[in-house]
């Protein structure tokens, strides 16, 4: 797996985006001219009250919604401009995700789980078979390959979670809460390997979370209150 | 009890799951009470058609007119009887005769069917009280001229008001009106003059029946016994309510019979159907149940509940299907009379007993369906519903 | 891993559900193909008819007979191989054991000659035509009447009225499925010289022609039509396929109403597994979402939902055509082709083309009970998908 290095140039611009939801005929102005930059290689944790607007940061960042207005660029890509299946395969070539829930398919087995976003390259079989082997070597389950979720204690189910995250060798991981279901050692575990994705393999993390032991693991912690960064 | 509101509001909330049943539940009770508007409309139609103060006389050994042939001495013997009504049209006794030709639909299918004509002697309509000329007018006795039944009136070539058709070359029989007897089988004839009808069949000297007004339709024992008695005359006496009856049972029978198979098979499709759905509110809604039962509802409680869901959306389901059914009573279906091989028109005939026997059948198929998942339902405990 | 496994491992995640779909499209399925054999079965007669066949019969009505002399102007016609006649018997079981067979009152000279698959021993043939009072007897009815060659037997007739006592001379034998079974053959000149026939006295119901290899049935219709034209009783003349179709006219609208009723039980199908689908795919709704966002294109999970409403499909039509076969086609096919109805189901079993069809139409329909859930989930935005947690 390739590693990136820490450059210091940015990986994440923001410039003066605007994200209006409408309840009815009421506009409600999520985020209201919000500029952000994240430097390639950093590891940064978004904080906020509930109905901040950090999800729809997140889901900004990830591509998986445009602003009202203002330019998203991502990895050298304005997000504003694609379509949805252009979005689709950029997503699947740059981002990496890590939700609270862990959002494994129930059916499919950890290794299964991991090959999932494999199935949208061009790799052949023994790629991708080698592939999800490392994935789940640097998350430390290559032992539980064949268990199911539901076989998997929630730490090691987010485990899995990052390494599906991982495979495809993404520029950029965004985690939603990503111990925000977990105990506080499963918690940790899953904290320490997130440091250990950004310190080795220098990706870059975007974190929202609302755990402050969370957020003092990464470089740079940020606050956003009713639309805007503090 | 858990609130009936509550089982009201999980329908609506899941609206495609809750109409494709209820469709599903609907389409099965449309074709039950199909089935048996079918058969109510044959016998309707056939057993309707006789009355109990008159008999009808075949040769012994026919089943039905077509295939029975009596002389005028026969005729004769018949009327010679105290039993008779004597004043009534005919002298209480007439002779028809009867013939099942092939005509051709008028659709322009090209398709075929058999049509009854019956030739019967100048009374023979005042016999029948019950029909009357609904346009044109009555045939004059003696001529070519033939009246239609209603139900059957345009429906062949040549075989409606104004137009002809031969039966015998060159002697084309001319339809002067059209006639209705009240819906009974009757209606699906065609009636002309007793020898004009023989005579181009070439049986001049006999008539196929003869029909019989009795003083009384308690004297039916005593003529029955008078007639029958002579062997030589080989004769057949029967009401004529249960001669209908009898062709009435064979080919409602066949119908009803083949339309009941077919929509007893179809309630195992649709209580499946049912079953899924039930089974699919219990799984969304482990955690309420859990809660529920947490509350202090019992299972009983919870059952009912549930069970109640089922019969709400077979109740629906039943509504839809018997609102459309009632559309088929504007539709006339054509059938086969097994004991004349002729074609009578029915009509699908709606009845109290019908649309209640078919609302039960939907009701029993959504019990059947949601017993299992309501049990299941009852059986959650509250501890691991909770767990999630 | 591909993409089907997934799928295919949906299917098991709710298995009761996925179990009861199942059932309910192969009881569908099994429904459709009784009823389609229905029809089959009332075709049967129609579709086996002989090509070189045609029938005459009196043009008024069926019911109506044809004088004897008609036979020999037929005879006559150039291109005419064979013709014999036959004539109603209206036949009953005075003993009322047996409710429904055929009494057919024939030519014995030409008869099994035209119709030559019904097959009699030589020797039972010969001496049949040497027996006025004999018949020959299909192989079913006088195993229902307990006969064999050299018994007596009694029937009696409407039509030639009385109780007639005969003599049974021979067994034939069907070469062909939707040959009668349950007929009795007699000699009509037998009939014919006794006095009660008087009634039907040289008259005949119908004729059956052979023709030769050269001529056009239709051809022949006409030509023989015309001979009789001028005459009093005029004829109609069709193909045996077309005769036999005549008989179903009364049927049709019952024929028809099985179509629908056969397409009834389709709709339902698709009911259930829309229902099916649509549930499952709402429990799923997160899940979808977690692939978008991993980068799966709408159109992917179009497939997979669209994939598992076919494979639902396909188990379901094969486990109904494993039904049809078994419960009809082995063991209420044989029962009604011999049992007291077998006039009426001469044929009761469900063609491979049925089952084919049926597997057809399962397919066509679980693609479509799938297309509106797969649209649905498809068009659905990424971020609402992954806010709903069920």
């Amino acid at each position: 797996m390739a590693t990136e290095s820490s450059n210091g140039a940015s990986i994440v611009t923001l410039k003066d985006v605007t994200k209006t939801f409408y309840r009815g005929k009421e506009p409600i102005h999520v985020l209201a001219g919000l500029d952000l930059d994240v430097p390639s290689g950093s590891f940064e944790a978004l904080m906020g009250p509930s109905g901040s607007g950090k999800s729809t940061l997140l889901n900004l960042i990830a591509g998986l919604d445009r602003p009202t207005s203002g330019e998203v660029t991502v990895a050298g890509a304005n997000l504003s401009r694609m379509s949805d299946g252009q979005l689709a395969k950029w997503r699947s070539q740059t981002i990496g995700f890590v939700f609270q829930s862990f959002n494994l398919i129930p059916v499919l087995t950890a290794a299964q789980n991991v090959e999932l976003p494999l199935l949208l390259t061009d790799l052949g079989g023994a790629d991708r078979k080698s592939r999800v082997a490392t994935a789940l070597r640097v998350v430390g389950l290559e032992d539980r390959m064949d268990h199911y979720p539901r076989q998997l204690s929630g730490g090691q189910e987010q485990r899995v979670a990052i390494a599906r995250a991982i495979v495809n060798d993404p520029k950029i991981i965004v985690a939603d809460e990503p111990t925000g279901d977990l105990d506080r050692k499963s918690a940790d575990d899953v904290l320490t390997l997130m440091d250990k994705l950004n310190k080795e393999l220098g990706k870059t993390i975007f974190m929202v979370t609302h755990d402050p032991a969370a957020a003092e693991k990464a470089s740079v912690q940020r606050k956003l209150d009713k639309g805007a960064l503090q | 009890m858990v609130p009936v509101r509550y089982n009201i509001r999980s329908l609506l909330v899941r609206k495609v799951t809750t109409f494709a049943t209820a469709i599903g539940i609907a389409l099965v009770v449309f074709v039950f009470a199909a089935a048996q508007m079918l058969g109510e409309g044959v016998n309707r139609a056939l057993a309707n058609s006789g009355r109990t103060d008159t008999v009808i006389v075949l040769r012994k050994g026919s089943d039905a007119e077509l295939s029975s042939t009596l002389d005028g001495e026969r005729l004769n013997m018949l009327r010679s009887n105290s039993a008779v009504a004597s004043s009534a049209p005919g002298g209480g006794v007439i002779g028809e005769s009867v013939l099942v030709i092939t005509a051709e639909l008028a659709d322009g299918s090209g398709g075929i069917s058999n049509v009854l004509l019956r030739g019967m002697p100048a009374d023979g309509m005042k016999f029948r009280p019950e029909a009357r000329i609904v346009s044109g007018r009555a045939p004059s006795p003696g001529t070519n001229e033939v009246i239609v039944g209603k139900s059957i009136s345009g429906r062949f070539e040549g075989i409606a008001p104004g137009k002809t058709f031969e039966v015998r070359r060159n002697r084309p029989l001319l339809v002067v009106g059209e006639f209705e007897t009240g819906g009974t089988s009757y209606q699906s004839e065609v009636w002309g003059d007793l020898d004009t009808i023989r005579a181009s069949v070439g049986r001049e000297s006999v008539v196929s029946s003869a029909r019989v007004r009795l003083t009384s339709a308690s004297a039916f024992e005593g003529y029955r016994a008078a007639m029958e008695a002579d062997k030589r005359l080989n004769l057949k006496v029967m009401r004529e309510d249960d001669y209908f009856k009898k062709a009435s049972e064979q080919t409602s029978g066949f119908l009803a019979g083949m339309g009941m198979v077919i929509a007893i098979l179809f309630s195992i499709a649709a209580m499946i159907g049912a079953a899924i759905t039930m089974n699919g509110a219990v799984a969304n809604r482990t955690r309420e149940i859990g809660t529920l039962r947490a509350l202090g509802f019992s299972r009983l409680a919870i059952l009912t509940s549930f069970m109640l869901e089922a019969i709400f959306l077979s109740l629906i389901g039943a509504a839809i299907g018997l609102l459309f059914v009632q559309l088929l009573a504007l539709v006339s279906f054509p059938t086969m009379n097994f004991q004349t091989f002729s074609e009578i028109v029915i009509r699908f005939a709606a009845t109290p007993a019908i649309m209640i026997s078919s609302t039960i059948f939907a009701v029993a198929m959504g019990l059947l369906g949601g017993l299992a998942p309501a049990i299941r339902a009852a059986r959650i405990s509250p501890v691991e519903a909770m767990r999630g | 891993m591909n993409s089907a496994t997934y799928a295919r491992r949906n299917l098991s995640r709710r298995k009761g559900r996925t179990i009861l779909t199942v059932i309910a499209t192969a009881v569908a399925v099994l429904i459709f193909c009784a009823i389609r054999t229905v029809d089959v079965n009332f075709m049967a007669a129609v579709d086996d008819a002989m090509a070189d066949r045609i029938a005459t019969r009196h043009k008024v009505s069926i019911t109506m007979q044809l004088p004897k002399r008609y036979i020999d102007d037929v005879r006559g016609i150039p291109g005419v191989t064979k013709a014999t006649w036959g004539n109603w018997f209206d036949a009953k079981d005075p003993k009322e054991r047996i409710p429904f067979f055929q009494g057919l009152a024939v030519d014995h000279e030409s008869w099994f000659d035209v119709y030559d698959d019904m097959v009699v021993d030589p020797a039972q043939l010969a001496e049949w035509k040497t027996t006025p009072s004999g018949v020959i007897i299909g192989d079913k009815l006088a195993e229902l009447f307990q006969v064999k060659p050299g018994d007596k037997l009694t029937i009696s007739s409407g039509i030639y009225p009385g109780d007639w006592e005969f003599k049974v001379i021979g067994i034939y034998m069907p070469s062909r499925r939707t040959v009668d079974r349950n007929s009795v053959i007699l000699r009509w000149d037998f009939l014919n010289n006794d006095p009660r026939a008087e009634l039907v006295k040289d008259q005949i119901g119908w004729i059956l022609t052979r023709i030769g290899g050269n001529s056009s049935s239709a051809e022949m219709s006409r030509a023989i039509d015309k001979l009789f034209d001028e005459r009093d009783d005029q004829t109609v003349t069709m193909s045996e396929r077309a005769f036999n179709l005549s008989f179903m006219g009364a049927f049709a609208a019952v024929l028809t109403a099985f179509d629908l009723v056969s397409i009834v039980i389709l709709l339902i199908m698709t009911l259930i597994l829309a229902n099916t689908l649509a549930m499952s795919v709402r429990e799923r709704t997160n899940e979808y979402g977690v692939l978008r966002a991993i980068g799966f294109p709408p159109k992917s999970i179009f497939g997979f939902i669209v994939g598992e409403s076919l494979l639902l499909a396909t188990l379901g039509g094969l486990l109904g055509c494993v039904l049809t076969y078994v419960l009809i086609n082995l063991m209420l096919g044989p029962w009604l082709e011999s049992g007291p109805m077998a006039t009426m189901f001469p044929y009761f079993r469900t063609p491979p083309r049925v089952m084919a069809l049926a597997m057809g139409l399962a397919l066509a329909l679980g693609l479509l009970a799938g297309l509106l859930p797969a649209r649905r989930a498809a068009k659905l935005k990424v971020t609402d998908a992954l806010r709903r947690v069920d």
